[in-house]
């Protein structure tokens, strides 16, 4: 059964791919799974400088989710460079790079640092945990489309944009990073979001709004992705609330060329490993070769 | 660190809303320091409760591992309710554990609610190395109490407090230690329990060593995820799960 993908010629072994800010820089989950179980490892999101994030809670769960700020706290790109790669860079794995930037200079910069060091950039235009930057640049699809287009320009790797879904229109976004080059676009990141303890009042997120991932998220980042299939020829990785291989399959045929796992990794470790086997037996048993045969097969 | 199906041997409760769950385990039994928590996955295949939940390991007896645990969320809430018989998914044994050494001097150990479980384990340790041991235990009420005949055969000098004073010292377990510093020539101190408590401590300024096992909502239990941070005293950022729990009072934001 051939797994195998292929995104702007970055051959990936099975169509999985931590994501980024749940895998850290791989290092952690290396003592409890085998990194090589994943088609890629997109890393936790760099930054120029060091960050120390956002200030505590920076967690809380809801129905079907959580809601996390941690607001890219990461030991700066020289960190990065100098002592994570070289540990991931063991692995049978792909790197994607995740970049975040709080101007397009940053964004430039960070791309001619990192981008001959790894498979893929991966172009983070959707943080709702930073001020500056982050979702602010991924709301406007002009800023879109200038930061992709310099970033692609200095980029020695293929590049995937990472979407917000917190916007109207989010193929608009799709459209805008696809003028400006992008190899690929990644959604949908966590959507905006609030819970209250009602005994104190207070907010359950320090910093009052966060990021809602996990299976509650789901069947907007399948319509997003389905929406944005009709919209882009670039490849799709779908990511949003993907707990088991049945939910990967939606994703495939709501058009994601690839998928990636991010809450799942915190509650089950092995959850790789499950959903890999559930979308070989899925293509076995309907008769399928191969994952791109999925891809947007939906039938409307 | 593994991830464990276990069956739970017993789960009863042992305290108003306090429950004491066990389950065998030779590999966490072999492995375990005190200090160490586990990551419990309370339902499997669930959305709500959706995250493990982190528990302390209170002490292990021969193969079997015991974790006490309060009731206030849903997570607890479910698992109060598993019966024997019934499987748990565990991630662990998880984080650094306490200093244990023979100290030239008595040991206090402080601590407050259920910050008290991982303490009992740290006190055989420490009489098993030889050294003395007073543990100041500090509850809401007579009725909350629990583990006080354990602590009793692991310390030299138990002393309790209580808020609304129904047994033992009436206040705070941090005053009640505060009174006791000036003569009890010690030479570190272990402490757990609620962040005000432990502020409380660290506001002391003691002349000596203070070890404290801290608490933050977390979701891998691991290092990955960076939701459990905490800031050192050189705003560098620590992590609950990997870099802790157990920290330097002196080294750490609380």
């Amino acid at each position: 059964m051939n797994l195998e993908v292929e995104i702007s010629g970055v051959k990936f072994k099975n169509p999985i791919i931590a994501a980024s800010g749940t895998f850290g820089f791989g290092r952690e989950f290396s003592k409890l799974i085998n990194l090589d179980l994943f088609g890629g490892i997109s890393t936790k999101g760099i930054t120029l400088k060091k960050r120390t994030g956002n200030p505590q809670p920076r967690i809380c769960e809801v129905y079907g989710g959580i809601i996390n700020s941690v607001g890219l706290e990461n030991p700066g790109v020289e960190a990065f460079v100098n002592d994570e790669l070289p540990f991931l860079r063991r692995f049978d794995t792909k790197i994607i790079a995740n970049i975040n930037g709080f101007s397009k200079e940053e964004f430039v910069e960070l791309a001619k640092i990192v981008s001959p060091l790894v498979d893929m950039l991966e172009v983070n235009l959707s943080c709702p945990n930073v001020k500056e930057g982050g979702m602010a640049f991924g709301k406007d699809p002009d800023k879109v489309y200038e930061i992709t287009k310099e970033v692609k320009k200095i980029s020695s790797c293929p590049v995937i944009v990472k979407l917000t879904p917190n916007v109207t229109d989010i193929t608009e976004l799709a459209k805008a990073a696809e003028k400006a080059g992008a190899d690929a676009i990644s959604l949908i990141n966590t959507v905006s979001a609030m819970a209250i303890d009602i005994e104190t009042r207070r907010p359950l997120i320090k910093m009052v709004t966060g990021g809602l991932s996990g299976p509650a998220i789901k069947p907007i980042a399948i319509r997003m992705v389905y929406e944005c299939f009709q919209k882009v020829k670039i490849p799709i990785i779908g990511m949003g609330g993907i707990m088991n291989y049945k939910d990967a399959i939606e994703f495939f045929l709501a058009g994601a060329t690839a998928i990636q796992i991010g809450t799942v990794n915190f509650v089950n470790p092995n959850a790789v490993l499950e959903i890999r086997e559930g979308i070989e037996n899925y293509l076995k048993a309907h008769g399928f070769k191969s994952v791109k045969d999925l891809v947007g097969n939906i039938i409307i | 660190m593994k991830l464990l199906d276990v069956e739970i041997a017993e789960n009863k409760m042992i305290a108003n809303g306090i429950y004491l769950l066990s389950f065998e385990s030779d590999y966490l039994a072999k492995t375990f320091k005190p200090g160490n928590f586990v990551n419990i996955l309370v339902e499997k295949d669930s959305i709500y409760p959706l995250l493990r939940r982190p528990f302390s390991i209170s002490f292990v007896k021969e193969n079997k591992v015991f974790i006490g645990y309060k009731v206030v969320g849903i997570g607890t809430q479910i698992l109060s309710r598993k019966k024997k018989g019934d499987t748990i998914n565990i991630l662990g044994p998880l984080g650094n554990s306490f200093l244990i050494e023979r100290f030239d001097g008595k040991v206090a150990v402080v601590g407050g609610g259920v910050g008290i479980f991982p303490l009992l384990s740290l006190c055989h340790e420490l009489k098993k190395a030889g050294n003395e041991v007073d543990v100041f235990l500090g509850f809401r009420s007579k009725s909350d109490l629990f583990f006080v005949d354990e602590f009793e055969k692991v310390s030299d000098n138990l002393f309790i407090s209580t808020d609304d004073g129904s047994i033992g010292f009436k206040g705070n377990t941090v005053e009640f230690f505060k009174t006791k510093i000036a003569e009890g020539n010690y030479k570190v101190a272990f402490s757990c329990g609620p962040k005000p408590m432990l502020s409380a401590i660290k506001s002391l300024n003691l002349p000596f060593k203070c070890y404290v096992s801290l608490e933050e909502k977390m979701a891998c239990g691991i290092g990955a995820c960076l939701c459990c941070s905490i800031k050192g005293k050189e705003d560098n950022m620590l992590h609950v799960c990997s870099d802790g729990p157990v920290f330097d009072i002196m080294e750490v934001e609380i």
